[in-house]
This record gives structure tokens, sequence and C-alpha cells, in this order.
């Protein structure tokens, strides 16, 4: 036995007849020309030229022919920026775990214990994220002088933002409710803060610091290149001076640091997690 | 022990949450408040804990009004009273013991416990109060890990650890399951008599409050529709209560 069932009949949406097809088509129309628009003046500002880059394959090739092999007589001498490389980033990162911790409490909205506070911290928070490291590099070479100490105040700064921004927002998602009924407790708020906010959070927080440390490996490797130390400095020496050789060598360098450091970082977070 | 003397509270917006409120809670007795959705029960016990102030009236703890104090003279005078609510509320990564020392917390003010340090002597101590609720041997135990009842029982331990004289439970068996919910409040009546603490606990479960309580404290509207001892406490009352709130 078939059973007849009436079907509603298809009512097109108010306002959607002929001419609410021909406006949709019209507006989808606009928009693809305005995509292949702004794909054009992409292409004119950054003055791409394909044909260049065929044409200057040469060059790439000589200069990949010069440096090869790496020169790994020059070894030793790359330990010392190898090891700065490292120092740099790890000193940035402690000095922006540090800043970043209480600035975070002060810009964290459930915890902070005054709305200017919370202002204050966030201002602060969002001037040392603005601005890109390798600008604050620049600046801390002009105050301390080359070396390494400009790269690693330059990361550490650069982290009290990135690091703040993340840590009070941790803390702006936890559940409060183990924080209250520890202030129901009688605790005070240091005693709060150490028992309560801390336990709670201190995984994700080493989390963050370990991506952020990771970040800063690769970012203390490009502070050389601005007077701030590290195998960045030995990197732009040597290639200033066509030792290409002893570039390779610290191309590789680069990629083991990078690679070693994105490894142990994953598995110690996810080891936290 | 805890007396609550013409508490008003109304709210910015007008609402008159809890109407000249007047109660009493003895040292060793169970008061059961029974009231339904809305009627004030909980705000009863913020008002009491002080985590909102009242618009008028006295919260008397032992010989302290705490409705006049603030900060730090206000924290001092609220730590004879203790509170545990549906949720245990317990830090989860934290140990069982280590979450029932955190009680004893507000009796120290050293350096090390604002550094995240437990005395040891607190320590001992939160083994002996896992002992009265019958977990001892989960000290060790991360507290997350706890299924609710036993979360529950480590909220009380937390609670006794800070020496009360007070205890407000709001809804402390709503989450459980009935064999749950039924040792719970004769843990809370045991300690009552044993530990001869006044506990105020808010319930919905009409069962329980006529099993445990000595004394049940119905609400209506923000106002006291009967206090009474329990075995005066007629079904139709409490009946009442949870009829106006269907209507």
């Amino acid at each position: 036995m078939s059973v007849d069932v009436a079907r509603p009949a298809v009512k097109p949406p108010l306002g959607m007849g002929a001419w609410g097809n021909a406006l949709v088509t019209a507006v989808r129309c606009v928009l693809l020309l305005l995509g292949i628009a702004i794909i054009i003046q992409m292409l004119i500002v950054v003055e791409a030229r394909p044909q260049d880059l065929i044409t200057g394959i040469h060059g790439m090739a000589d200069l990949i022919r010069r440096a090869m092999p790496p020169d790994f007589a020059a070894l030793p001498a790359a330990f010392w920026p190898t090891l700065e490389t490292l120092d740099i980033a790890l000193f940035g990162t402690i000095v922006g775990i540090v800043l970043a911790l209480p600035l975070a409490l002060l810009a964290a909205a459930n915890v902070t214990p005054s709305r200017y506070a919370y202002y204050g911290a966030r201002a602060v928070i969002g001037l040392t994220r603005a601005v890109p490291d390798l600008v604050w590099a620049l600046l801390f070479v002009t105050a301390v002088g080359l070396g390494p100490f400009p790269g690693g105040l330059a990361l550490g700064v650069h982290s009290v933002g990135m690091l703040g921004r993340l840590f009070a927002e941790t803390i702006e998602q936890m559940d409060m409710a183990p924080i209250q009924a520890l202030e129901l407790t009688g605790a005070r708020r240091m005693q709060v803060f150490s028992h309560g906010i801390v336990p709670t959070i201190l995984p994700t927080l080493l989390g963050i610091s370990l991506y952020r440390l990771d970040e800063n490996i690769r970012s203390s490797l490009v502070l050389g290149f601005v007077g701030a130390g590290g195998i960045g400095f030995q990197l732009l020496t040597d290639m200033n001076l066509f030792q290409y050789r002893d570039v390779s060598l610290l191309l590789i360098i680069i990629f083991v640091i990078v690679l070693g450091a994105e490894r142990a970082s994953a598995a110690l977070r996810e080891r936290l997690a | 022990m805890l007396r609550v003397r013409g508490v008003s509270l109304r709210y910015p917006n007008g609402k008159l949450a809890l109407t000249d409120f007047d109660l009493t809670v003895d040292a060793g007795e169970l008061v059961v408040v029974l009231g339904g959705n809305g009627s004030g029960k909980t705000t009863l016990l913020r008002c009491i804990t002080r985590t909102v102030k009242p618009s008028s009236g006295e919260i008397w703890l032992g010989d302290t009004d705490l409705c006049p104090l603030e900060g730090e003279r206000l924290r001092r005078a609220r730590l004879p009273l203790a509170m545990i609510s549906q949720y245990a509320s317990l830090v989860r990564r934290r140990s069982v013991l280590a979450n029932v020392a955190t009680g004893a917390l507000g009796r120290h003010s050293t350096l090390s416990s604002a550094f995240g340090r437990l005395p040891a002597s607190e320590l001992e101590a939160a083994r002996g109060y896992l002992g009265d609720v019958n977990l001892a041997d989960l000290a060790e135990q991360r507290a997350g890990t706890l299924s609710g009842g036993q979360a529950q029982r480590v909220a009380i331990a937390r609670a006794l650890a800070q020496r009360p004289r007070v205890l407000l439970a709001d809804e402390p068996v709503a989450s459980l399951d009935p064999e749950a919910a039924e040792e719970i409040m004769r843990l809370l009546q045991r300690l009552a008599r044993s530990e001869q603490i006044a506990v105020l606990c808010v319930l919905h479960q009409v069962e329980l409050a006529y099993s445990f309580a000595d004394r049940v404290v119905g609400i209506r509207n923000g106002r006291i529709a009967f206090n009474l001892p329990r075995a005066q406490v007629s079904r139709d009352a409490v009946h009442q209560l949870y009829m106006h709130e269907a209507a």
C-alpha cells in the first residue's frame, strides 16, 4: 500500500524572485572581479617577475656550487655563535616569563585587583607585542651596543607581550570555582595564587612557554642580522666575506637547531598535556 | 553560634531578595533550608559568608557581627565559617591531601605558605580529617580522579581543616546519586554532633531533610515560611513552598 504524502509547495524566499537571482549573480560577479583586481595589484606592487627567477637561476646555482661542500672544519668555530643563539633565546624566554606572569595576573579580568591595573597591564602587553622583536633589537643595540645582550633583551621584551596575552587568556578561562572555594577558607590573595591558580594553570603555562622558547630560537637566528649576536651575526659576516662553505655549514646548524627545538618543544608539551 | 538578625537584601534593580530574615543555628545542630528556585536560599548563604553585603541586618558568628566588617578584619572574623557547595571545587591537579590542607591556609601567614608550601603539621592534620570522612587511603591520589561523592567528602574534609564552628552547605548532594547523597548527609549529621559544629544546609531533597535535619526552615520569596523542628514540619507546609514556585 502506498501512502501519498502531500508535499508542501516550495516557495521562493521573500524577495527572491527573478530580480533577486539576478542581484545575487551580479554581486558574485563584482566579488570575483574585486578578487582578481586585488591579485593583479599585489603582483604589480611586489614586482613579481617569474622570468627573472628563470634567468637568475644560474647565479643561484653558482652560489650553491661555491657553498659545497660545507666546511666542517669550521665546526668548532661555529660552536660559540650556536651557543649564543640558544642562550639568547633562553634568556629572552626566561625574562619574558618572569615579567609576563605578574602582568598577566593584572591583565586577567577575573583576578585583577583593580580596573586601572587591568588597563595598565593590557597597555604594556599590547605595546611590547605590537613592536616586532627586530625593532626592539635595533633599539637595544643602540642602547647597549652590539652583541648577544641586546638580542636577549629584545626577545625578552617581545616575549612579555606574547606570553602576557596568552597567560592572561589562560587565567581568564580557568575554572574559578576552586579559587572561590579557597578564598572562602580565608586564604590570602598570594596563597590563593600559589595554591589555587598556579597548580590549575601551570601545565598550560609551561606548554605556552615551551612554544615561546621554540619561537625565540627561530627569532634569535635572525636577530644577528642587526648586530644582536649569535649565529645570525656569524652568517651575515660570512656572507659579506664570500665564505659560502662556512655559510652552508651554518645553515645546516640552523636547520638542526630549529628542527631539534621544534621536536623537543612538541614532545615536552605533549607530556604536560 | 550563628545568628541572622533582620537581614534584608535589595538588589540594585530594586528587587528584594531577602526580607527581614531571622535565623539561629546552635552548635551541634543541623538545620536544613528548603525552598523553591529563586526563593532566596543561596542568597541567604551568600549573605552569611558576606560574599554579598546585606542591605540591613546583623550576622553574628559567635560574638562577632560580620556585617560592618571589611577587608582583613572580615577575613579574620570569617575564619570559623566554612562552606561547601554543590560541586566540590577542588584543585584537580593537586593531591587529595594537599586539597584538604589548603583549608588551613587562613591560619598561616608565613612566606612559605604564600609560595605554595603547606606546613607539615597541617598535612598531618589533613590526614586525620581524611580519616574522618573515610578517605585516608586516597590521600596521595590526584583530586581530579575522584568520583563525585568522594570529591564532596574531600571538600568536607577541607572544610574541617578550617576548624569551623559553622558549616554552610549549599545543595551539597545535588549532583550525587541517592546512596552517595545519604552518605554525605549522614556525615554532616555526625560532624555536627561530634565536633559541635553548627551546620546550615540548603537542600532540594525533602526526604533527606526529613531524615537528617534537626530543624527545617522553609523559605518563600525571601521570607521565612516556617522554622520548626523536623517532627513538626508537615508535608503540606513543604508542599506549599514548591506550589508557590509552580504558580
